[in-house]
């Protein structure tokens, strides 16, 4: 008894230190954070750089940078040859911040609190516009034409299309391009496809017989693996193949246009089509029974020891890539390969886009109200995005993978190295890739294919020649249905949320039916569902903003 | 006599003798000791609870709180007209329930079944890698999970055909009938060892004698567990069945965000609390979100009372 009572004021007393502790801390971290934003002063520098050209490198750069993505941890500046090059010879110092796994989050905490950092990095649309209704952003207008990459590369058409409705701009793009690029499609397995009598694979009935071989004399393979199925995937770039010129856009913005209208994607026959045959695969076993439920981690896993016969994604390349420098370092004969994109029997092979691309590209930077000298954080973002940042991020800096330029004053010219030493180069882009937020995809694309057509075929980069032979060939222009989601809390918003969770729910289930007509039937509840949440206003909304576009696109 | 009302005797000797202020005056050192958590609740738990208001407006972001209109019962009108409330809400009771019926006596059989182990070494080896577990995180135990119970190569389903139980794989975490059994059986292989720490320690406090007493009287081990153990510890089980009861309403969070993926589940497994991480968070609509949530906090602290109220009858209630 007594020894219990002691043993209990003991724990209270500690428990009383720890609780003292954790106030403390908390306290004194809390105090240390709201000391911290630095609001943006209206020092002479601003005025002056405002009237000349903001020269790189000739003073020092120093500002914060957020990743708005899960995902995302900004690699630190300067620990790579190509960072390093730039901060030591360009004077630019860029410090992350970090999402710390949780983005939404951290971005509304940075609102609320009012610390956001220099520059953002995140998705085109709802976000992005929030902060530019509530005077956070930036607007580039004043810099276009001091610093002329961006105008140069991306042009008129392209710039007008990121304008927000003030018609300013405040979005850097990424990855933006005037030409097709991209990389969906398939990815066949060497070994098994050669042992199997290399068959035809053109058509979706080609696939279904291959498949059903796969898996006869294969048990351990994966027949089809779509990779993670649950944020469309593999199904969406099998739905390209039911309908000529049709875009897995339509999937991705739930509407098929009709002449100048966008329709019900539940009723969309392609769309249908599409399901019953994935549900086909799926009951009988020839795509990866968890697909719906897998992570990245295991679908790579598959890949890479060679266990899946056919993987399409919306970026196979990588991969499998992967892939087959892992098997192929082996046994020569094993590895990875494309295909055309396969097609429905009697369509036009010539029109069927297994993947998309926009004008656009990917993401955007946005400078915000908080950068103390936003010309100089775009003066940088307009080098980077120029031929000596994207030369110095892609092939490191001068003397090594390259030396010299063309005569056009940008193509690098590549040395023995480039090829001799791939792996170097590999680990090189692995670090940079996560640095290049403004990747100037012609310009890239361009430089590296020249000069890989002119290799023999062993020795050219496996995704680099895969995408000049099929995928850069077969992606359809989606640029005309980006940003075409309302913003979350109006009346459209409330709707897209509900027929969005109705689309996913669906589209799983439908995966799981036993029958075509079990398909039709999931469909055509999801339709009804729909259509009481309000999906014919939403398609309204969308369809006004897709025409906004298409007029945007041809020049206001 | 409870364990529990024994020590609180002598704490409420005093009360003849004074007034509240005197006796605190008297008490004023063990008093301070209490402060520092005081303050910590007022601060950490207090403090925000301004934020509920937010329920009650349209809110904005960049403007605040003073910025935003007032809007009165709006959201929550629209939840309990959305389409979702009726599976949000079936969901959520059912598998708070499912978890508090076998989550919650899960730990007690287990501190039973160990404080009868007579090998120490044993025993401690056993409660060690019990709750091993709870120090994971959910991630963690999901990548566990969804790997042991995947179709292709999954360890379990290579198991069962290994026994002839099945004959063709089954996609475990795609099939909605199984989500609250996996669910709930991972959240017990998680909590259980935890759990039965405070349980031990409380048979540990069991006089000694009550079971050499009863051994002569020639009660069997049965006997004795269920006339002196289980007796002794009840008002530590009401205690923590109360705030069990109190935490009803929160069928969890993180496991169901990470194990039910496949979207086929939703049916089963969208709950009040991943609701609100879907709108509020990830669409960015904070005031409905908050409504929500708070009509999630005022059920709670209704069932929480109606327990303690029960409890009391029973004399071992938390107030």
């Amino acid at each position: 008894m007594l020894r219990k009572k002691v043993w209990r004021s003991s724990l209270t007393v500690l428990l009383a230190g720890v609780l003292m502790l954790t106030g403390c801390s908390g306290g004194s971290g809390g105090s240390g954070s709201t000391a911290d934003p630095e609001k943006p002063g209206d020092d002479g520098k601003a005025g002056e750089s405002t009237s000349s050209q903001f020269v790189l490198g000739e003073k020092q750069l120093d500002f914060s940078f957020y990743g708005n993505y899960d995902w995302y941890t900004m690699p630190n500046w300067g620990a790579d040859e190509s960072s390093k090059w730039i901060k030591e010879n360009k004077k630019v110092n860029i410090t992350p911040v970090h999402s710390g796994g949780n983005a939404a989050q951290k971005l509304n905490t940075m609102i609320a609190s009012g610390s956001l950092p220099d520059v953002m990095w995140m998705e085109r649309g709802p976000d992005v516009e929030k902060l530019r209704q509530a005077g956070m952003l930036v607007p580039f207008d004043d810099y276009l034409d001091k610093y002329p990459n961006l105008k140069e590369w991306l042009g008129e058409a392209g710039i007008n299309l990121l304008r927000s409705e003030d018609g300013k701009l405040y979005q850097f793009p990424n990855w933006y391009t005037s030409q097709p690029n991209g990389n969906a499609g398939y990815v066949v397995n060497k070994k098994i496809y050669t042992e199997l009598g290399s068959p035809k694979l053109e058509t979706t009935e080609d696939m279904y017989n291959y498949l059903s071989m796969v898996k006869e004399k294969y048990p351990n393979v994966v027949p089809f693996e779509p990779h993670l199925a649950k944020d469309g995937q593999g199904l969406n770039v099998l739905y390209t193949a039911f309908g000529e010129d049709v875009l897995n856009s339509y999937v991705g913005i739930r509407g098929v246009p009709e002449g100048d209208k966008l329709n019900s994607i539940f009723t969309d026959p392609a769309y249908r089509e599409s399901m019953q045959y994935a549900a086909k695969l799926f009951r009988e076993k020839l795509m990866s029974q968890d697909a719906m439920t897998q992570t990245a981690d295991q679908v790579k896993e598959k890949v890479v020891s060679g266990r899946v016969a056919v993987l399409a994604s919306a970026s196979p390349t990588e991969l499998g890539q992967l892939g087959h420098i892992q098997l192929s370092e082996n046994d020569p004969d094993a590895g990875y390969f494309m295909v055309m994109p396969i097609h429905k029997p009697g369509l036009d092979p010539s029109k069927i886009m297994a993947g998309t691309y926009t004008q656009l590209g990917w993401n955007v930077s946005v400078i915000t109200k908080a950068a103390k000298d936003p010309e100089a954080i775009f003066a940088f973002l307009d080098w980077y995005t120029g031929p000596e940042g994207q030369r110095i991020m892609m092939w490191g800096p001068e003397g090594g993978y390259w030396d010299g330029v063309e005569e056009d004053g940008k193509t690098p010219k590549f040395t023995d190295k480039y090829t001799s030493d791939a792996e170097g180069l590999v680990e090189l882009q692995n670090a940079t890739i996560n640095l290049i937020w403004n990747g100037n995809t012609v310009y890239v694309d361009q430089a590296k294919a020249k000069f890989e057509s002119t290799l023999p075929v062993e020795q050219r980069n496996w995704a680099t020649h895969w995408q000049y032979e099929i995928t850069w060939k077969t992606q359809g222009d989606g640029t005309p249905f980006i940003n075409l989601d309302p913003m979350p809390d109006s009346e459209e918003g409330i709707i897209r949320q509900r027929v969005e969770d109705i689309f996913l729910e669906s589209r799983a289930k439908a995966l799981y039916a036993k029958n075509d007509a079990e398909v039709n039937a999931i469909l055509d509840k999801a339709e009804n569902d729909a259509q009481s949440a309000g999906y014919s206003k939403l398609l309204e909304y969308k369809t006004v903003k897709w025409q906004e576009n298409l007029q945007k696109m041809q020049g206001n | 006599m409870s364990q529990i009302s024994v020590e609180s005797k002598p704490a409420a000797k005093p009360k003849k003798s004074g007034s509240l202020i005197t006796r605190f005056a008297r008490q004023w050192d063990i008093q301070l000791m209490v402060l520092p958590a005081l303050a910590m609740i007022f601060v950490f738990s207090y403090i925000p609870m301004y934020g509920v208001l937010m329920a009650f407006q349209d809110y904005n972001i960049f403007g605040g709180m003073a910025e935003s209109p007032w809007v009165g019962l709006k959201h929550f009108k629209m939840f309990f007209e959305s389409p979702e409330f009726y599976t949000v809400m079936r969901n959520t009771i059912v598998i708070s329930l499912l978890k508090f019926l076998i989550g919650f006596p899960a730990p007690i059989l287990l501190a039973l079944m160990l404080n009868e182990i007579r090998g120490m070494a044993f025993k401690r080896i056993v409660q060690t890698v019990s709750y091993l577990p709870h120090f994971l995180s959910w991630v963690i135990v999901a990548g566990f999970v969804m790997s042991m119970l995947s179709t292709d190569n999954g360890s379990l389903n290579i198991l069962m055909q290994k026994l002839s139980l099945i004959d063709e794989p089954l996609g475990f975490l795609s099939i909605p009938e199984y989500f609250w059994t996996i669910l709930v059986t991972t959240g017990v292989w998680k909590e259980i060892g935890f759990g039965s720490i405070v349980y031990l320690a409380a048979i540990a406090g069991v006089d000694p004698h009550m079971y050499e007493a009863a051994d002569m009287d020639g009660a069997s081990k049965f006997r004795q567990i269920f006339t002196i153990t289980l007796p002794s510890i009840m008002p530590v089980v009401v205690i923590f069945m109360i705030l069990a009861i109190g935490n009803l309403l929160t069928a969890g969070f993180e496991d169901i965000l990470l194990l039910g993926v496949n979207p086929v589940l939703r049916e089963v497994s969208d709950v009040i609390d991943t609701y609100v991480y879907r709108i509020g968070i990830q669409n960015t609509r904070f005031s409905y979100a908050t409504a929500v949530g708070l009509f999630k906090a005022v059920i709670s602290v209704g069932l929480l009372t109606i327990a303690n109220y029960i409890a009391r009858r029973s004399g071992n209630s938390l107030w």
